[in-house]
């Protein structure tokens, strides 16, 4: 949610993450939250090889067999409605979404974490920046999709473009705040002092600082970008059949809602999850890092 | 304040001028020649050359773009290639059913989330606050396909209610009828963000000063709550409720196209599906433009509720 402003304490971004991790280790929900995005990631990551079938094999005889149905022994979570194995199109399902989801806030937040920090590095860069951010914030992120898709056409290019654009401007202004924050550390005006140039300061020092606060909130964007990403595609402008994704494939279960509900409820409850996985992993590590927002 | 809304409409302008270029862009990648088209099968090659030159399409890509604008400003928007009506009249059509659908999500959703997020307030630190705040996380977590799927499942497959189509106006029994699953579904996801921000809010309102001496004034704690907390802490939640229309936006495109609700997000959806460009364009305009003007609405209404917003010059 967008509601979830940064604000750091007087301090800076801080040096020493001791304690920070223990309140983090404390929190059994946060714990549950990444030991379960552990598990998917690397389930995930190693679908190729641990999905038990070809994900676009189909067999009609097969086909909407339920979780444990007597017609198919060995089909842990059934079959779709052309008879393909819904464990390995889950598993390869929650491959194309995450990595939608990192690809999105990995080059989206990046670009805009660097213009949060030039933004704070350089007082005359400031007002453009933050304008051009008030603009794409301006935007809400559906219509990038819808506007994207219209222009470049539907499918994973154009889906990705527009999670992309939709993390700039949060990341931007959360970079911004962070980096003016340590803009006014003593330890800017020592390494200026020292006549080290602008790169130098700028990603040594400024980045070096601000960095925990950009990756938390980065974390909290995933969760975003995936949830829209599974929303586009759902409504068939981004992923397309057969590739499975885990918005299209409820997309392409809603058809079989009443014979065979497992088809869309299982993408839609392992999305479910996964955002909420990464928003209170992300809550938790904003709580953990500033204890002054917990309320 | 006079600054305040100045500030607002300079962002507004680069805003407005990114979505008409969109729509203009839209346009542009027509794969037919609007030309030949308008010129008609027996045309001759030195017909369509005329047509161009009257249609101005000889002319330079700015100046182009410059009379779209002129033609958006007349509510010219072209027509659909599918229906060939104006797409003027089309969203004529599709607007009424989109702020319907709006207006019947936000009168239920709005005043839960304000509800469950006072009563979290109230009980700050117990498993009531807790267990309201670890719903808030998940209605922000949930895709809101996932939940009118479910109703559809099991609310509309039992035959309780319909869920395709709008069966008329909402103030016929029928109407009302059809617009409930979609309400509900669409709903549901603005229900944990106004109940975090209520409480949010609500939290801040109540460790003021004024709250405090009203308390050492012997007021009841309902009334302290209700008079001097939840007065207070209204004003931001309602801007912010305001401020999320965008969020509201992004649902309703996804719900109208589930329960085939005949809205401006559906018609987007179709358009863009079914490559009818004049369509797309026009719709996704109004809906930028509608959550602009609702946004610059409510922060110029925000702007006139507290008036420190206006003398720190935004």
């Amino acid at each position: 949610m967008s509601d979830l402003t940064l604000d750091l304490q007087e301090g800076g971004a801080p040096r020493t993450n001791k304690p920070a991790w223990h309140r983090l280790l404390k929190d059994p929900a946060a714990m549950a939250a990444a030991i379960f995005l552990l598990l998917v990631v690397g389930a995930a990551l190693l679908a190729p090889w641990v999905a038990p079938s070809d994900p676009y094999a189909s067999n009609l005889r097969l086909r909407l067999c339920p979780i444990g149905g007597p017609r198919c022994p060995g089909l842990l979570l059934g079959t779709d409605q052309t008879g393909r194995d819904m464990v390995s199109r889950l598993l390869f399902g929650l491959r194309a979404t995450l990595m939608l989801g990192f690809t999105a806030v990995a080059i989206g937040g990046g670009f805009g974490a660097t213009l949060g920090l030039l933004a704070a590095f350089y007082r005359r860069l400031d007002t453009p920046i933050m304008r051009f951010v008030d603009v794409l914030l301006s935007f809400p992120p559906i219509l990038f999709g819808l506007a994207i898709a219209a222009v470049i056409g539907t499918g994973l290019n154009g889906l990705v473009v527009a999670l992309c654009i939709t993390a700039i401007p949060s990341i931007a202004r959360i970079s911004r705040g962070a980096a003016q924050q340590v803009m006014h550390q003593e330890y800017m005006e020592a390494g200026r002092s020292l006549g080290l140039g602008d790169m130098r300061l700028l990603w040594r020092y400024l980045a070096a600082n601000t960095w925990p606060v950009i990756l938390i909130y980065m974390t909290l964007q995933l969760g975003q970008a995936i949830l829209l990403g599974a929303a586009l595609s759902f409504l068939g402008l981004g992923a397309q059949p057969p590739t499975a994704e885990l918005g299209s494939m409820a997309a392409d279960g809603r058809k079989f809602l009443t014979i065979a509900p497992h088809v869309s409820t299982l993408p839609c409850g392992l999305i479910f999850l996964l955002v909420l996985a990464f928003n209170v992993l992300g809550d938790a590590l904003r709580d953990a890092l500033d204890p002054q927002l917990r309320q | 304040m006079a600054r305040h809304i100045a500030h607002r409409l300079m962002i507004s302008l680069p805003v407005l001028l990114g979505v008409l270029m969109i729509g203009f862009l839209l346009l542009q990648v027509v794969p037919t020649d609007p030309a030949t088209v308008s010129a008609g099968p027996s045309a001759t090659k030195a017909d369509i050359a005329a047509i161009r030159l009257q249609m101005g399409l000889d002319q330079p890509i700015w100046l182009q773009f410059f009379k779209y604008i002129t033609r958006v400003l007349q509510l010219d928007l072209g027509r659909s290639m599918i229906s060939n009506r104006a797409v003027v009249d089309e969203i004529g059509f599709t607007l009424g059913p989109t702020v319907e659908l709006m207006f019947a999500s936000l009168i239920w959703a709005a005043p839960l989330g304000i509800l469950l997020g006072s009563l979290a307030a109230r009980r700050h630190g117990s498993w009531i606050d807790r267990a309201i705040m670890a719903l808030s996380v998940m209605g922000v977590s949930v895709p809101v396909f996932w939940i009118g799927l479910m109703l559809i499942q099991h609310v509309g497959g039992a035959g309780l209610l319909p869920f395709q189509g709008r069966d008329g106006p909402l103030w016929t029994l029928a109407g009302l009828k059809s617009i409930v699953l979609p309400a509900v579904t669409l709903g549901s996801v603005f229900v944990g963000p106004v109940a975090r921000m209520t409480r949010t809010s609500m939290l801040e309102t109540l460790a003021a000063d004024y709250v405090r001496t009203a308390r050492a004034k012997g007021l009841t704690e309902w009334k302290v709550t209700m008079h001097h907390g939840l007065r207070n802490a209204l004003i931001p939640v309602v801007t912010l409720i305001g401020l999320q229309i965008g969020f509201l936006l992004g649902g309703s495109v996804v719900t109208e196209t589930m329960f085939a609700w005949p809205g401006v997000g559906r018609m987007a959806v179709g358009a863009i599906t079914s490559s009818d460009f004049p369509l797309a364009q026009g719709a996704i305009l109004i809906l930028a433009i509608g959550f602009l003007s609702v946004n610059l609405l409510v922060d110029v209404i925000y702007a006139g509720l507290d008036p420190r917003i206006g003398s720190a010059g935004g």
